[in-house]
């Protein structure tokens, strides 16, 4: 007991520089208002494209050999589907033919059964380009909108929980505040993977599930560790201001928030490197978005969080202090 | 908290139990012995790789239009899918019901290189309702869009059948034809004996229908009571085959049609797979080296305990410990591998950031480690049970029906929704999970034995990051 006392009062010297994260206020809500406005500006340009996983539809892709005419493909499969089809061109990756994909929507989805005769259909008005099935994803429209509102649902959950945990184990701080802030940052950074995944033009299938998953855990994990100095120095440091503590946290975390953020985003753009040169590009709506989210999660739990933070509870206080942290 | 027992031996043992692992892990365990080989421990060869990776069909069933079918009745039509995927030589399935929201799920591979199966075919096979009926005379309906249904009064049907084989016979001009037999029950036979006596001899027919299709509509000769009976039909050796085992594997006992459907090719999966790991390999290479050039003698051991952790994630997924049965690996399960390495090299990069600060306050280096071990503790818990957290809510809302957290889940929380069993979302949960408890055995406490012991040997601080000296 005496030696965890004596290691205690070793650690409370921190010399290391104190960076005042905790006046960065209006350099944070600029930053989160910059990420709301490419988000908006990026929907309103660019659309937003949900992948047919989420709203509903097919896509058939099917590889061919020789030629093949685009709207002559588009005309046979309205005859059997009463919608706007979608015929696109495309280069087959593994061998020298290529592909061809065709999407639509349609009010019940197609069945087996409809998918089979389309198939049979294109391979009889087509007999000379060996149409082979290449892959294709159908979902009736409810599937889609269920699978995303249980999405939705379940990071709300996953929210809340947090909240409570972080209310439990960070009480001694003030826990539910600590708690609302974390999530306040992890909004941040869906937000920016979000704008970035759009503002790219990728459409939000279930790699983007993936993303947000993943910044999920990583961003709540990048705040904790604050959370966990500032309450560490709480104990050592039991005169200082919240502000203080915040700040003092913040610039502890500082080289480890930096290193382990070189290690994970740089694996990210490993991945985006490598997807580029080999081609398979479907894997990019996953490692560029996330690499965005990344990067927000560094900066969102340095000063996102901790400041907001500082920021709720300041201002509750603020009738019976002076308002020295006003800027 | 006590000092350990490490000695400078400890950092071996570990190190050699880690390979030991991670070997077994890779290679797996298996013995000759004549010609059976006996697989004691699986290795990564034996991966299930999900369809995403592998290429292969992904559908799920409900009762077509508003019917809500009752749970004795799709657990029926979950027993004749399962039998017609066994008929169709798909051994190699997944296959879940969820009696909540009527659906049925269906995953098989689709094997490289076999280009003669059509996936749809089969899919649309599977989906069949297969109602087999005996009719009096062969009259029946068609309505607006041309759909037929047949009126006449219902001899027998599917479940008064014994079973049903395919063979050739003579026809009336001596030519030999396939037709399809039957061998009635004796419900089937007496019921068949009466109408068949009752129409022997008249004009009126007994029809043959499979769903809406009429298959053929012979006049009696004489009544038939020995309860065998044989469809004609024009038949070629495949399409008496398949009737027979339509008729065998048994009729669903409602209309289903497919919600979702979903085809990968096997080159599209491999391909992403294998750029994957080519990224894995060149990443962790340089994570190797970062660490290493960062934190010295605890960035080695960071490295060896990653090794660690990523041999149990694939041990969890091969099914490596007993008590599990190894998962199926999908590419977001590959991402839960790498979010949990992410959160284990955070944990080393905490605990070497930790070494560095108390040496640099000017511990030695054995209290320096200690201290670090422990103050390090309550943000990489934190951190990593939060993780936790999300990773079973996960295989809760994703997970298949029977799974432990889909049942608690599923009837709570998500009560509203029906199982959708995404299996590429619940495979990332269930690989971050094992992760995060890798990264508690490795990241935690089998680093903190690596670093302490090799402090036994050599405790210069410049090894642990200290500054000089």
């Amino acid at each position: 007991m005496s030696k965890k006392k004596q290691e205690a009062s070793q650690a409370q010297a921190y010399t290391g520089k104190v960076y005042d994260f905790c006046s960065k206020k209006t350099m944070i809500l600029v930053i989160a208002i910059c990420v709301v406005v490419a988000l908006i500006a990026g929907a309103l340009i660019r659309g937003v494209k949900f992948a047919i996983e989420f709203k509903g539809g097919t896509l058939l892709t099917y590889s061919y050999t020789g030629d093949l005419d685009t709207d002559a493909v588009d005309a046979e499969v309205e005859k059997l589907v009463d919608s706007n089809v979608n015929v696109r061109r495309g280069e087959s990756l593994d061998s020298d033919g290529y592909q061809i994909t065709i999407s639509f929507t349609s009010k019940e989805g197609l069945n087996a059964d409809g998918q089979h005769e389309l198939t049979e259909n294109l391979r009889a008005a087509f007999p000379d380009n060996e149409l082979e099935l290449f892959d294709s994803n159908d979902v009736s429209p409810s599937s889609g909108r269920e699978f995303l509102l249980k999405c939705l649902l379940a990071m709300v959950f996953a929210a809340i929980l947090i909240i409570i945990y972080i209310a439990i184990r960070f009480s001694r701080i003030g826990g539910w505040s600590a708690g609302i802030c974390s999530i306040f940052a992890l909004c941040h950074d869906i937000l920016a993977a979000l704008a970035v995944s759009i503002i790219c033009g990728f459409e939000f299938n279930s790699n983007i599930v993936a993303v947000i998953l993943t910044i999920l855990g990583y961003s709540i994990n990048n705040t904790i560790v604050i959370y966990d100095r500032i309450r560490e120095n709480r104990t050592l440091m039991p005169k200082a201001s919240l502000n203080e503590l915040i700040n003092t946290g913040c610039s502890q975390s500082l080289t480890r928030s930096i290193r382990t953020s070189v290690t994970t985003i740089g694996t990210m753009l490993v991945v985006t490197i490598v997807v580029l040169i080999s081609g398979y590009n479907s894997l990019l709506s996953f490692s560029v978005p996330l690499m965005a989210g990344l990067i927000s999660g560094t900066y969102s739990s340095l000063f996102v969080a901790p400041v907001t933070w500082s920021w709720w509870k300041g201002s509750k206080k603020a009738p019976k202090k002076d308002k020295k942290n006003d800027k | 908290m006590t000092v350990k027992k490490t000695g400078r031996s400890t950092f071996f043992i570990v190190v050699a139990l880690i390979a030991l692992f991670a070997v077994s892990t890779v290679t797996g365990l298996d013995y000759i012995y004549g010609d059976n080989t006996t697989t004691v421990i699986k290795g990564v060869d034996d991966i299930r790789l999900g369809i995403d990776i592998k290429g292969g069909v992904d559908v799920t069933f409900a009762p077509a239009g508003d019917y809500d079918a009752t749970d004795a009745q799709l657990d029926a039509a979950t027993e004749v899918i399962k039998t017609r995927l066994a008929t169709l030589g798909i051994n190699d399935n997944e296959l879940y019901s969820d009696g909540k929201s009527d659906r049925i799920i269906v995953r098989f591979p689709w094997q490289a290189g076999e280009s003669n199966f059509d996936p749809e075919a089969a899919v649309k096979e599977l989906g069949e309702m297969a109602e087999l009926t005996f009719r009096k005379g062969d009259e029946y309906d068609t309505d607006a869009e041309g759909n037929i249904t047949p009126t006449g009064d219902i001899v027998i049907n599917g479940s008064d059948i014994d079973s049903a084989g395919y063979t050739q016979q003579p026809d009336a001009s001596g030519n030999y034809e396939w037709v399809v037999t039957l061998k009635l029950n004796t419900d089937g036979t007496s019921k068949f004996g009466s109408a068949t006596s009752e129409l022997a001899g008249t004009s009126t027919p007994i029809s043959i229908w499979m769903d809406s299709t009429m298959i053929s509509a012979p006049t009696v000769n004489n009544a038939i009571t020995n309860g065998n009976a044989v469809i004609t039909g024009n038949f070629t050796s495949e399409s008496a085959k398949k009737l027979a085992d339509q008729i065998n594997s048994g009729a669903l006992p409602f209309k289903i049609e497919t919600k979702s459907f979903k085809t990968i090719s096997p080159t599209m999966g491999e391909g992403s797979l294998d750029a994957i790991l080519l990224a894995a390999v060149i990443a962790f290479a340089l994570i190797a080296i970062y660490m290493i050039v960062l934190y010295r003698v605890p960035g080695l051991v960071a490295v060896i305990a990653i090794c660690g952790q990523i041999a149990g994630s694939l041990a969890a997924v091969t099914g490596w410990f007993g008590f599990q049965p190894g998962a199926t690996l999908t590419i977001p399960g590959i991402a839960g591998i790498i979010l949990a390495v992410g959160m284990g090299v955070d944990a080393n990069i905490i605990t070497g950031e930790r070494i560095k600060e108390e040496l640099r306050s000017g511990k030695s280096t054995d209290a320096a480690i200690r201290v670090a071990y422990k103050r390090a503790f309550s943000a990489i818990l934190d951190g990593n049970i939060t993780n936790v957290i999300i990773a079973i809510i996960l295989m809760g809302a994703f997970g298949v029906p029977s799974s432990f957290f889909s049942k608690i889940l599923n009837r709570t929380i998500f009560f509203m929704f029906g199982a959708t069993a995404e299996g590429v979302v619940y495979s990332f949960g269930f690989t971050l999970l094992v992760g995060v408890i890798c990264n508690f055995i490795f990241g935690v406490f089998a680093s903190r034995l690596m670093v302490t012991s090799l402090a036994k040997w050599s405790d210069k601080k410049a090894l642990y990051g200290g500054d000089g000296k």
